[in-house]
């Protein structure tokens, strides 16, 4: 195997200094902050992003790109909410649907980046205007609301305290960490990014493990649909629009390469921590919506700058 | 007056008959055709809108083409132009933007083709206007939330888009009304881009930071409205906390049903659209027309929400 899963972490400790000077600097302009109601309130608002970084985190690795993300957690959110009215409304059902549309748009995204030599770029951004398409198609252009109060629990709902997003987002991180980490095909997905040609010679089924990434990316969209059109208790074909960038912001402020076969699960996560502290903060200190624009993006930009010039001194 | 109205149609249609219907044909007798341009079919408003045209043109037999200009100004022009190309009888426009589908109403009206502009405003002035006074809806709600708070209070305020016409003008309304209220105080203002999910985030920085402060929430449309009622919910406030919208949406009539929601204000989608239609089949049949029709406002509570529920079933 080559050695391409070398431990992305002294890049990622100052990220993670910084998120911590950060959350302290906000503690002492408003003590509000560092509250135990404030934490659970950041990380839940974080979850949705959470889990679609995580899931774009394969895609990265292979070296590919996945911008449908948005449009499948429209596309999905409403399918799930279809399946979950009063009556008919079970956790399951609507959950397995949505992963399941979520899972079909990244099978479809990877068999036509693999079989058909399409760019990454141009086939995910088809599925993204298809897949919003469908969504409105399905819809017939109005939100799909009157929803269970069972299935309002996926995203409003607490398991032990705990907000079932927070609970969930968790479990998908964990889940990834250890696939990526510890399991064959997980270390097989970052010795394709890392040299496609060399994880090929050494025996690697190139497209078969790429198709793998997106159908993992389309189905955590699909979770992350489900959990959003519960959350807010309605399907919206409209919902998601640009998620897609925001999880790829997160993963890269994290330390993943857009060029593949470098970075990790823990960078979609402390990426997407940095960004919620960011979003959060901003609006406990009230700053206006134009400024809070403008921030954010130079925070992106500045992020993977200082990450870049670290690796190049 | 309905009884009244009813006459008229009726001498109308007496008209008709004897002109044998001229009316619907146009000069070369051919079908009235319309082209409508509609900003953004994906939003509820306006798909409503859509319906409320399609059944207006169908009681008066005109053909409508109806194109959706996905909020992109630019294509919105381009179907103009192809409806200039195609010598339709008349546009009805609802702009995406107020400087950027200008053009799209000055290429029509240098083709001689006339337009109406409905709920949205283009600063090029059109042959006739149909639509509502955003301003209104903002001062409607702000005002109900001066009179259940007593006078005073502490108030936050979700925007939509910042800079679009609509944010802008109901940002106007409600500011009006809180200088004239002085024991209203607004804590905080931010965007939550018309969007429910961003919506529930805000609102829920905002009881991190405000708590208790916050006695009522103005959000400038439902979708944002509905987001803070769930989070206000979910942290328990929702029974000290005023929350009012704007639009009057499905989802948001029943939560004023349910008494989950304080208050919506109802913007006639079904008014705007078929005197849309009506406006510019009267100025294509060369009969008189109002060159700008006001669609009143009307605030939606738990007292009056059954006849809207009714209004806006699908």
């Amino acid at each position: 195997m080559p050695a391409t899963t070398k431990k992305p972490w002294p890049a990622q400790l100052g990220l993670a200094l910084a998120l911590v000077a950060l959350m302290g600097a906000l503690s002492l302009e408003r003590p509000n902050f560092l509250t135990v109601a404030n934490l659970v309130n950041l990380v839940r608002q974080i979850s949705i992003n959470g889990i679609l970084a995580v899931g774009v985190t394969f895609v990265l690795l292979t070296g590919g790109v996945d911008l449908s993300l948005g449009s499948v957690v429209a596309l999905t959110g409403v399918i799930a909410a279809s399946f979950a009215h009063p009556g008919q409304a079970t956790v399951l059902a609507p959950l397995a649907m949505g992963i399941l549309a979520g899972a079909c748009c990244g099978a479809a995204n990877g068999l036509v980046v693999t079989r058909g030599r399409v760019a990454p770029f141009i086939v995910t951004l088809g599925t993204m205007t298809s897949a919003r398409g469908l969504a409105l198609l399905i819809s017939h252009g109005r939100p799909v609301s009157n929803l269970g109060p069972a299935f309002a629990r996926i995203g409003g709902g607490d398991f032990a305290g705990v907000p079932v997003p927070i609970v969930i987002f968790f479990l998908v991180a964990l889940t990834a960490h250890v696939f990526l980490k510890n399991m064959r095909l997980g270390r097989r997905i970052y010795a394709v990014g890392g040299n496609e040609n060399a994880a090929r010679a050494s025996g690697v089924h190139v497209g078969a493990v790429k198709t793998i990434a997106y159908v993992v990316s389309g189905s955590l969209a699909g979770l992350a649909g489900v959990v959003l059109a519960s959350r807010i208790t309605t399907g919206q074909p409209n919902a998601g629009i640009g998620y897609e960038l925001d999880a790829i912001a997160a993963v890269v402020i994290g330390g993943t390469s857009l060029n593949g076969g470098v970075g990790g699960v823990g960078c979609a996560v402390l990426g997407a921590l940095l960004i919620g502290v960011i979003n959060n903060g901003l609006d406990l200190l009230n700053v206006s919506s134009y400024y809070q624009q403008v921030i954010k993006g130079l925070i992106i930009v500045g992020a993977v700058w200082l990450d870049r010039s670290k690796d190049r001194s | 007056m309905i009884r009244m109205n009813g006459f008229i149609a009726a001498l109308a249609a007496a008209a008709c008959i004897l002109q044998g219907c001229s009316g619907q044909r146009g000069a070369s007798g051919k079908k009235t055709v319309i082209g409508v341009s509609l900003m953004n079919v994906s939003n509820e408003f306006i798909v409503m809108l859509n319906k409320s045209m399609d059944e207006k043109a169908r009681q008066l037999g005109v053909e409508l083409i109806v194109n959706d200009a996905q909020r992109s100004a630019e294509k919105q022009v381009q179907q103009v132009e192809s409806f200039v190309a195609q010598k339709v009888d008349a546009i009805v426009l609802n702009p995406c933007e107020v400087e950027a589908s200008s053009p799209a109403v000055d290429k029509a009206l240098a083709a001689g083709i006339p337009v109406v502009n409905v709920n949205s405003e283009t600063r090029t002035p059109p042959t006739a206007f149909v639509g509502s006074r955003d301003e209104d809806a903002a001062r409607i709600a702000m005002s109900y939330i001066a009179q259940r708070l007593g006078g005073s209070g502490g108030v936050v305020m979700m925007h939509g888009y910042m800079g679009q016409a609509a944010q802008i003008k109901r940002d106007q309304g409600a500011r009006e009304v809180l200088a004239k209220t002085p024991g209203l105080k607004l804590l905080a203002d931010q965007t939550a881009e018309w969007d429910r999910a961003k919506a529930m985030a805000l609102m829920e920085n905002w009881i991190q930071s405000f708590g208790d402060r916050i006695n009522a929430v103005f959000a400038q449309n439902d979708e944002m409205a509905m987001g803070a009622l769930i989070s206000l919910e979910q942290a328990r406030r929702k029974g000290k906390v005023l929350v009012v919208g704007v639009d009057a949406i499905a989802d948001a009539l029943q939560a004023v049903r349910d008494g989950r929601l304080d208050a919506t204000v109802f913007q006639d989608a079904r008014g705007q659209g078929g005197t849309a239609i009506e406006t510019a089949v009267r100025i294509v049949r060369k009969q008189p027309f109002d060159k700008e029709t006001m669609i009143p406002f009307h605030l939606v509570t738990r007292e009056n929400v059954g006849q809207y529920l009714k209004a806006t079933a699908p």
